[in-house]
């Protein structure tokens, strides 16, 4: 697969040196994507005192951002593929913070829902989606690790921002903390300005690479490959213009790559119950006897061992054991959580918990790792833009319906079993969804590279004769010459 | 004889009944209902076994009582047949508490009668066994868990909801009261309602405070009233200017941007190096403008190079 892409790209990324600083800025960004509306529950006791209004109201400030991020992603995939990824992520992180600073002169419940929830949540969108597509464009061998080192980017950023938010409330109060936020936030037009558009020049030694070891073995001269290159690169130009247009908007061919349907149609069945069971783990806990601060304790070991995991999935995905059958991977790392889920409540008392909270943390990060590199994999870097933005556009509903219908079921049954056992069931799946379709499809695309391969020899072995028979005929002219004016 | 007979039984009739119509007639002062030492009060009891040296009970009352508490204790090595007991209330001997304790069954009782009422019979109670053991019984009305150890913070101009809760596994109170500063000044919201307004609940309070000014920070009471008492929470408010959080606020924009611009700079000068190096005819400026549709001008760009 992996060459398959390279060659599609037009070029070799540079698998290094800017690129880390690249990730560093995707890390940055990733992270408040995803931990900056996590972290401000803290403020929402006090603004539902402030405003009276009830928990449930107060939560929906959660969902508008939440939503908001998700359905921003074709406008964000749109605007990457016209701009590149600099602009739009300086551009969300100076749309989150005036949302936020217009938000600490609310007055209004109604006012937060527009500027912290709309307002913000689309600039978080507008971060997310670029610094996933940076990163496919810096890096190709070492992707799968590039990619765990910026997720990693959403716990620890949560990890900082808790603490922080706490203490901005204790000394500012809400309004002051979401001035300072606002602030903090533009961090992200920071990690905006690392992210330079990769130069596409220097390297130009991504030539077939088939058609010169074909060559080779003939006594042709650098003309023959020359001209077989020429071939290519015509095919990769067409080919490019052609998508170029389709480019401009969202690109529907998408719908018909299998890859990415198998990709979408598992994610969505997954998605409804990846984030419930984190979302319950505090209150399950309080409901088996737990203290508080022992729950609280518990999330805090989940998020560590997520922390660790991200990165070391991102380096064990890209040995050469794992890169070529990375889907595999994702889908063992999918099972992986169903199974936990199923799990544990039949783990007894706190001690139980704690290993859960750690096999839970080791799965989540593996996941969350994988998540978007497979999708990279599937579609290519060139598509993966839009693929993502089409992806968490159909990703929103699941998201958002998940975890309400994980406390519908709390509600219904009185106990939180049955609801790990449906959220172990919605991931057990598709992972062996996945399993079973990725086997096919790895079949089918090395079937399909056997036969580009096969057709490629055989321009390779027609553009040679050609080649010859105009060689044949020149010579045969050339020895009718004179002998002192043959050159 | 009869007739006369006749005559003063019927005067006494009329006399009775004059008599007693005066004393429906003319109602004179009427003494206060002495309702809470005539009627009896409820009993509870309470009862302590002690084991070791000292124990401390606590006892949550709500409503004026007839509290007995009795202590029963173990005894030490010696066990004496007889010990004194008495009674402390804060500290000082309860008089006439002084008795002596037989030992009965291998144990030491000790047991006493107290009228619960107001505030001044709260307190610290201990029974004390010859100054070697003591159980003490601190009387109290229902305490509400620490609403917040650190101020609420708001602003010049803003306004502020303070909150008081009595949690769920404690008694309601019958109403709550709201003290400003020193405990004394109590709030009245009818005096001036564009500046507090209170929203009671069963179970909680809660003071709005508008057009907050710098004077209006301090510390704040809320009062849960119960029969026998009321006790107090202790909450709090800090204002504080706007221009507080502006200062760092400030501070990280200009830590973004000083951040922003150094990194711009830096790619400047990473490039023109390139360019003074002759590595890459084609210019940097072309990788600030588009995104990725540059493969097409690539494509032919290399086709002219080579060709």
């Amino acid at each position: 697969m992996a060459p398959a892409t390279a060659t599609k790209l037009g070029y070799t990324p540079p698998d290094g040196g800017w690129g880390w600083a690249v990730v560093f800025g995707a890390f940055i960004s990733i992270g408040f994507s995803y931990a900056f509306p996590k972290s401000l529950t803290v403020y929402f006791k006090e603004i539902q005192e402030y405003f009276f209004v009830s928990y449930s109201e107060i939560a929906w400030l959660s969902s508008v951002m939440l939503a908001s991020m998700y359905a921003g992603g074709p406008v964000s995939s749109l605007l990457v593929n016209r701009f590149g990824s600099r602009p739009v992520v300086m551009v969300g992180g100076l749309m989150v913070s005036t949302g936020m600073i217009l938000a600490s002169f609310g007055r209004t419940i109604v006012h937060l829902y527009l500027c912290v929830g709309v307002i913000g949540g689309l600039g978080l969108a507008f971060n997310l989606q670029p610094a996933l597509t940076i990163i496919g464009t810096y890096f190709q061998v070492k992707r799968p690790l590039a990619n765990g080192l910026a997720m990693t980017g959403s716990p620890v950023v949560l990890f900082t921002l808790a603490p922080l938010n706490q203490f901005l409330f204790d000394s500012f109060g809400w309004r002051g903390s979401f001035l300072i936020l606002g602030s903090i936030v533009l961090n992200c037009c920071v990690a905006g300005a690392l992210m330079r558009p990769v130069n596409k020049n220097a390297q130009s030694k991504s030539e077939p690479p088939e058609c010169n070891g074909a060559a080779a073995a003939e006594t042709a001269t650098s003309d023959t490959s020359a001209q077989s290159a020429n071939l290519l690169t015509k095919e990769n130009q067409e080919e490019s213009r052609s998508q170029g247009c389709v480019h401009k908007i969202i690109d529907p061919t998408l719908f018909k790559h299998r890859g990415f349907l198998i990709y979408l149609i598992g994610n969505v069945v997954m998605f409804f119950g990846f984030f419930a069971p984190v979302v319950f783990l505090a209150p399950y806990a309080k409901h088996q006897g737990i203290d508080e601060y022992s729950a609280a304790f518990l999330l805090s070991i989940f998020a560590l061992v997520d922390m660790f995991i991200r990165p070391a999935t991102g380096f064990i995905g890209n040995t050469k054991w794992i890169r070529p059958r990375i889907q595999y991977f994702f889908s063992f790392a999918v099972s992986y959580n169903g199974v936990c889920h199923l799990i544990c409540p039949l783990l007894p008392g706190y001690v139980g918990l704690v290993v859960y909270a750690v096999f839970f943390g080791l799965a989540f990060g593996m996941l969350s790792a994988l998540l978007f590199e497979v999708l990279m994999d599937l579609v290519g870097a060139h598509r993966f833009s839009s693929a993502v933005g089409l992806v968490t556009i159909i990703e929103c509903g699941p998201v958002l319906l998940g975890p309400p219908l994980s406390g519908a079921l709390v509600d219904i049954f009185g106990e939180y079993k049955y609801m790990y056992y449906a959220c172990g069931v919605f991931m057990l799946v598709p992972g062996i969804f996945f399993f079973i379709m990725h086997y096919f499809n790895y079949k089918k695309l090395d079937e399909e590279r056997r036969q580009t391969v096969a057709l490629e020899m055989r321009t390779c072995d027609e553009a040679v004769q050609l080649k010859m028979s105009q060689d044949e005929k020149w010579s045969h002219l050339e020895t009718d010459k004179p002998y002192g004016q043959a050159n | 004889m009869s007739s006369s007979w006749e005559q003063l039984f019927f005067q006494i009739l009329l006399l009775v009944v004059f008599c007693r119509h005066i004393n429906t007639k003319t109602p004179g002062p009427t003494p206060p209902p002495l309702v809470s030492i005539s009627s009896p009060l409820p009993t509870e009891i309470r009862s302590v076994v002690l084991k070791g040296e000292s124990h401390t009970e606590s006892v949550e009352l709500l409503n004026p009582v007839n509290l007995t508490l009795e202590c029963t204790w173990t005894g030490n090595q010696n066990k004496l047949p007889n010990i004194t007991g008495f009674w402390r209330k804060d500290g000082d001997e309860v008089e006439n508490s002084r008795l002596t304790v037989q030992l009965e069954n291998d144990q030491y009782n000790l047991k006493r009668v107290f009228s619960i009422i107001s505030e001044e019979n709260l307190g610290n109670y201990s029974c004390m066994f010859e100054s070697e053991a003591k159980i003490d019984f601190v009387l109290a009305a229902p305490h509400m868990h620490e609403v917040r150890d650190k101020p609420i913070v708001s602003y010049v101009g803003d306004s502020v909801v303070i909150v008081c809760k009595m949690e769920e596994t404690k008694p309601k109170p019958s109403t709550w009261n709201w003290y400003k500063a020193n405990g004394t000044d109590k709030i009245f919201t009818a005096a001036e309602p564009l500046r507090y307004e209170i929203k009671n609940d069963e179970r909680k309070t809660k003071l709005v405070v508008y057009n907050l000014t710098e004077a209006d920070g301090g510390l704040y009471y809320c009062g849960a009233v119960y029969a026998i008492n009321t006790t107090m929470g202790l909450v709090e408010l800090k204002v504080i200017n706007f221009t507080e959080p502006l200062k760092p606020f400030i501070a990280i924009v200009l830590e973004v941007i000083v951040l922003v611009v150094a990194i711009m700079f830096y790619e400047r000068y990473q490039s023109k190096k390139n360019y003074t190096a002759g590595k890459g005819m084609n210019d940097q400026t072309n990788t600030l403008t588009q995104g990725e549709n540059n493969e097409p001008e690539e494509g032919s760009s290399m086709r002219q190079r080579k060709v």
